[in-house]
């Protein structure tokens, strides 16, 4: 069954007609990314489906069942969201920021063991505990919001451009440790700008253009194509 | 005579405190100015008074007692006024406006009802003073200070080790990523509101055994409200140190300079201090990395 089935998804915002009509699979244990240029509403698709932004039409299935419609309900399904710009509680320590993100869980042991799984991870997260989030570095902060993601224990996880702002380098190991959080079983809805290096780790991927879904793929056969090359690829 | 003068102006600053955590509680997760908390706090006064006029309770009881029903108050107050265009995504100053309407509104109400006479608590303890060091205290002074500081450490130990105390102040830090962690958001304010109310009924009773019980005795918020800012809006230790630090200038002022010039120097030092430090003693301005 697939993790996740968008179905004539459409979004306004006040008048502006932000996603029109789009559609999309996500299968249990793919990544799957959506790559566009700037407004061309893939973020708008990740708050939809956090449910903070609320859809015109369409529908949306988690695993079979339609999505709850409150965000902390969808945190309770299994669906967590790394936001564009990481929006950290800047204010807390890193401790508690994974604190927050395990806030729904009823198994102590569970959290405990997630929290060691993300040290694993991301070994430096382990000696800024005490500090406060906002003083991380721009790539400990987005190790920081997979963490926090990863703590509520989620079956899909949604990730919102994880590259923007990061260092070539940064990037490519925050890819590698998306694939591995894959390997683990993890469902992942990737959404970026950075094209080739989602494509280049994504099972299947959908190019976004104006609220549309305009080609999709592989990962291979997109970042084959000569037309994305031409447009997202630099050639 | 200094020691003397410091204490009560430790125990006005203490009810100063009280009243600002509740100010600040709203400010710091809501974004506005909670202008009817004046409103609860006066009702609280009354509650109290209640229950130890008529009920003849002794003042813990009766510090429980307004606690209980500010606090329910507070809450019934956000229900009723605020949740609605806090769904609509209201600005926060609809929500000021709307705050105004409920105090201007809950005093008007004591007017028809109760009238607007003055009540005197019954005598707690203002009559009884403890020597120390050759000045002589009064008890209510200690009790004040001492309950309002216990008040403000024990909210502080709850939003810091608490993991509802951490999701609040995770909501004040970015209230939609708070219900990204499965946080019920109105829940969360209901809480809030809770707490707010609690210090509110304690500051209500100290101020009404302190001075009097009368519709606008509320009013005296206005201070409060400036010890929240001293302090920095939506900070707990800004709260409690701009309180103390406004309670304790006034009253030094009142006394050594001359009871006329208290109001002048309390605005004054809130003017001075916005010009200088706009965010208060307390006050953050983190900014997130992009």
């Amino acid at each position: 069954m697939p993790a996740l089935v968008v179905e004539n998804l459409h979004v306004h915002y006040g008048a502006i007609h932000a996603v029109r009509g789009v559609s999309f699979t996500v299968e249990s244990g793919e990544i799957v990314s959506i790559v566009g240029s700037n407004g061309a509403g893939k973020s708008t698709i990740m708050w939809t489906l956090a449910r903070v932004v609320p859809l015109t039409g369409g529908t949306i299935l988690l695993e079979g069942a339609p999505l709850p419609d409150l965000p902390h309900l969808v945190v309770e399904r299994g669906v967590a969201l790394v936001p564009e710009r990481r929006r950290l509680f800047s204010a807390l320590s890193v401790r508690e920021n994974l604190v927050m993100g395990a806030y729904n869980r009823k198994d102590p042991a569970g959290a405990a063991r997630d929290m060691e799984r993300c040290f694993t991870l991301f070994p430096i997260l382990k000696q800024r505990l005490a500090q406060l989030a906002g003083t991380l570095s721009g790539g400990e902060q987005q190790m920081l919001a997979i963490s926090r993601a990863l703590m509520s224990s989620p079956r899909v996880l949604l990730l919102d451009e994880p590259s923007l702002g990061l260092a070539p380098m940064i990037v490519e190991t925050l890819m590698e440790t998306i694939l591995k959080i894959r390997d683990e079983g993890m469902t992942v809805l990737l959404v970026e700008q950075n094209a080739a290096q989602a494509l280049d780790i994504s099972d299947r991927g959908y190019i976004m253009e104006t609220g549309r879904i305009v080609k999709s793929g592989t990962g291979r056969e997109l970042s084959d194509d000569p037309d994305i090359r031409r447009v997202y690829l630099g050639g | 005579m200094f020691l003397q003068t410091l204490v009560t102006g430790l125990s006005i600053g203490g009810i100063y405190a009280l009243m600002a955590v509740g100010y600040s509680l709203v400010f710091s997760v809501l974004g506005f100015s909670n202008f009817a908390h004046g409103a609860v706090i006066m009702l609280g006064a009354y509650l109290g008074l209640a229950l130890a006029v008529k009920l003849h309770l002794g003042i813990g009881l009766v510090l429980v007692g307004s606690i209980v029903g500010s606090g329910i108050l507070a809450v019934m107050n956000e229900r009723l006024a605020y949740s609605v265009l806090r769904r609509r995504k209201a600005p926060s100053l609809y929500l000021m406006i709307s705050a105004m309407g409920c105090s201007v509104f809950l005093e008007n109400l004591v007017y028809a009802t109760i009238g607007s006479r003055f009540y005197a608590f019954p005598e707690f303890f203002s009559r009884q003073v403890v020597q120390f060091a050759g000045s002589s205290l009064s008890l209510l002074d200690l009790a004040a200070f001492i309950v309002a500081f216990l008040a403000i450490l024990a909210l502080h130990v709850f939003v810091t080790r608490t993991k509802t105390g951490i999701a609040i102040r995770a909501g004040v830090c970015d209230m939609t990523m708070c219900s990204l962690m499965g946080v019920n958001v109105d829940r969360l304010i209901m809480v809030v509101f809770l707490l707010a109310g609690a210090f509110a009924g304690v500051a209500g009773v100290f101020l009404g055994v302190k001075y009097l019980v009368y519709p606008t005795m509320g009013w005296v918020t206005n201070k409060a409200y400036i010890a929240a800012v001293i302090g920095g809006l939506g900070s707990l230790p800004g709260a409690l140190v701009g309180g103390l630090i406004l309670g304790v200038v006034e009253t030094f002022v009142s006394t050594y300079v001359s009871s006329v010039m208290r109001d002048v120097f309390s605005f004054t030092l809130l003017i001075a201090l916005l010009v200088w430090m706009p965010n208060g003693l307390f006050g953050s301005d983190t900014e997130e990395k992009v």
